[in-house]
């Protein structure tokens, strides 16, 4: 690779600069006075500062509550992950079939993903409220269920959010799935038939084998959607009843808004930056390693239509 | 492929139960939108008042008029309405605008630390909101932007930027370089070909990029909450939450459910709108993983 400064270059390095500092501006300026305030005590109403050092993380990492929530978000990204990863894998199934008004459908399951949290939120408050809820609404006059039933209690929060987050999420795995599927060549599905191996082996040996990339993908972006997740909880449970549905973003904001704790706040969030960077490594690795599978396993080394431009530059006159 | 009879009982029982999980929670809401507030409380969903109707909407609208407790709140979701606008409308083009620049470099350039660069060009979109929270509060209000449009759409750029660079990086970098060879050739500059030639070539993408990132701003909560809540500039999430039967803080229990849900409605019309005119771009364009998208 050259870099000799021709118009090209220039434009690319502005660009690049350009995103270097704007990257400097919105994300390790702040994380750097986030540490910075995680260090310190600070006393809202007589405005002092104090250094406590890793006081606040050594505190949150001791701290039941703490601890709970983390479990929490932990549990309800697990809930999400694996139902929204079957749905949306089942539903991109049957969308790939033949059937009348399926372009319809394809457009139509999108609905869910387009709507806020909040939004959601409201949805699924008209279907699991105590007294005016559509369940209770449904199965009370059925016997099953008391009047005011809590379908919201305990020991179900933190599901019935999953649910809510899957119904809102799936979507973004479908589409995924969906475009993997029209991938598949359909000579191998011929071969299997030709083979009379039943629809389960082709699904099997034929379909799963293609669909692993995306299924990876998959995973890897309803956990970061998951894990983040913030408004719908706030929207639907705020953390309760009591603390049932108290995730850990859920408790930073507690530190922050109800108790003033900043410092224990900042440590808080570094604790989940820190979490977050696991999977953005593990994300960024399987991005990776699937476009080396891409380039060098299914496409024709000279036929690869992603070379970068940069590569032959020199055929460009600058 | 030939389908026997059980098969197609089976597609179809599938697909309505598809269509059911997807549509039952929205028909609720907007059933639920539709009643008297009374009906609703007395008896719940799963009924057929007298008095169906639009009244809830024409009293959010200010149509109608409202009792005491929820009047300003009416007027907060109506203000929160045109506030959001404004606010996703400048993020989806000023993102979209600074995204394809940054997401043209990334797809058709090679330079050193680029791997790094993308390394954290994800880290802001992996990084849970919460997280920047007090930095970005504590920056914004010693700038005097908390409150404003301003500091919202900083904000709100600040994670839109970096994901449409990611999902237009893949397609720029997945069009056919022939045709912006043969413009350079005769003498384009590096951004008039861009501007001509490749833009053109993107322009559904760049589309889908648009609408992602309205509906990033028109959706989101937190900060418009922490930026806005409360003032002249809240947008509508903060706004809708006021009638919400689960919020401690409004103290009339039930008493705003039939607006909740007609204002929720409401906040869903341009997101659902939108999302189905770009429905197929959308669907074309590789959102989680553009550096490999075969990029039709």
């Amino acid at each position: 690779m050259r870099w000799a400064p021709t118009s090209d270059a220039r434009f690319a390095l502005g660009i690049v600069g350009g995103v270097v500092l704007f990257n400097v501006i919105i994300f390790i300026l702040p994380l750097i006075y986030a540490a910075w305030i995680s260090f310190h005590d600070r006393d809202v109403i007589l405005h002092t500062q104090e250094f406590v050092g890793f006081d606040h993380y050594r505190l949150i990492l001791t701290s039941a509550e703490a601890i709970a929530a983390i479990l929490r978000s932990i549990k309800f990204t697990a809930v999400v992950v694996d139902l929204s990863l079957v749905m949306g894998l089942g539903i991109a199934l049957v969308l790939n079939e033949d059937f009348p008004g399926r372009s319809l459908l394809r457009a139509a399951i999108l609905l869910p993903w387009a709507l806020s949290e909040v939004v959601t939120a409201t949805a699924w408050i008209f279907i699991v409220n105590p007294t005016f809820g559509a369940l209770t609404g449904l199965l009370h006059p059925l016997g099953l269920v008391a009047a005011n039933h809590a379908w919201i209690n305990e020991n179900t929060a933190l599901y019935w959010v999953a649910i809510a987050f899957v119904w809102h999420i799936t979507p973004l795995g479908t589409l995924f799935f969906l475009a993997a599927l029209q991938t598949i060549p359909d000579t191998l599905y011929q071969a299997a038939r030709i083979d009379r191996a039943p629809p389960l082996q082709r699904f099997v040996h034929v379909t799963l084998p293609h669909l692993r990339p995306t299924v990876m993908i998959v995973l890897v972006v309803v956990t970061v959607e998951a894990f983040r997740s913030f408004d719908l909880l706030f929207a639907m449970t705020g953390g309760g009843p009591g603390t049932a549905s108290q995730t850990f973003p859920m408790l930073i904001f507690r530190y922050t808004f109800e108790f003033s704790r900043y410092g224990l706040a900042a440590a808080a969030s570094y604790i989940l930056v820190a979490i977050g960077m696991i999977i953005t490594s593990i994300y960024f690795l399987v991005l990776m390693r699937r476009r080396h599978y891409v380039n060098t396993g299914t496409l024709p080394f000279d036929a690869d239509p992603r070379s970068p431009i940069a590569g032959d530059r020199t055929a460009l006159p600058s | 492929m030939k389908k026997n009879a059980a098969e197609r009982v089976m597609l179809w029982v599938s697909v309505a139960l598809i269509a059911a999980w997807t549509f039952v929670p929205i028909a609720v809401m907007l059933w639920a939108s539709l009643m008297p507030l009374n009906a609703l409380i007395d008896r719940g969903l799963i009924q057929w008042p007298s008095g169906m109707g639009f009244a809830n909407y024409r009293a959010l609208l200010g149509f109608a008029s409202i009792n005491e407790v929820f009047g300003g709140q009416a007027m907060a979701v109506a203000r929160g309405f045109f506030n959001s606008i404004v606010v996703a409308i400048a993020v989806a083009v000023i993102g979209t605008a600074v995204a394809v620049i940054g997401g043209y470099a990334f797809g058709r350039f090679r330079f050193p630390f680029k791997n790094t660069l993308l390394f954290v060009l994800l880290s802001v979109r992996v990084l849970p909101p919460i997280a920047v929270l007090i930095p970005y509060f504590v920056i914004l209000s010693a700038l005097h932007l908390v409150g404003t449009y301003a500091g919202l759409i900083v904000t709100y750029l600040t994670t839109v930027v970096p994901l449409l660079t990611w999902v237009l990086m893949g397609y720029f970098g997945s069009l056919p370089l022939e045709i912006e060879r043969a413009a350079r050739i005769d003498g384009c500059s590096r951004l008039r070909a861009l501007w001509h030639v490749t833009i053109p070539m993107a322009a559904p993408c760049i589309a889908a990029a648009f609408v992602i990132a309205f509906l990033t701003a028109w959706n989101e909560l937190l900060f418009g909450i922490v930026l806005t809540g409360g003032t002249a500039k809240q947008t509508l999430s903060p706004a809708l939450l006021a009638f919400s039967p689960t919020m401690p803080s409004t103290g009339t229990a039930n008493l705003g459910i039939t607006l909740f849900a007609a204002g929720s409605v409401l906040s869903a019309v341009p997101p659902l709108i939108l999302a189905l005119l770009a429905q197929t771009y959308i669907t074309r364009l590789n959102v989680a993983d553009p550096v490999t998208s075969p990029g039709d």
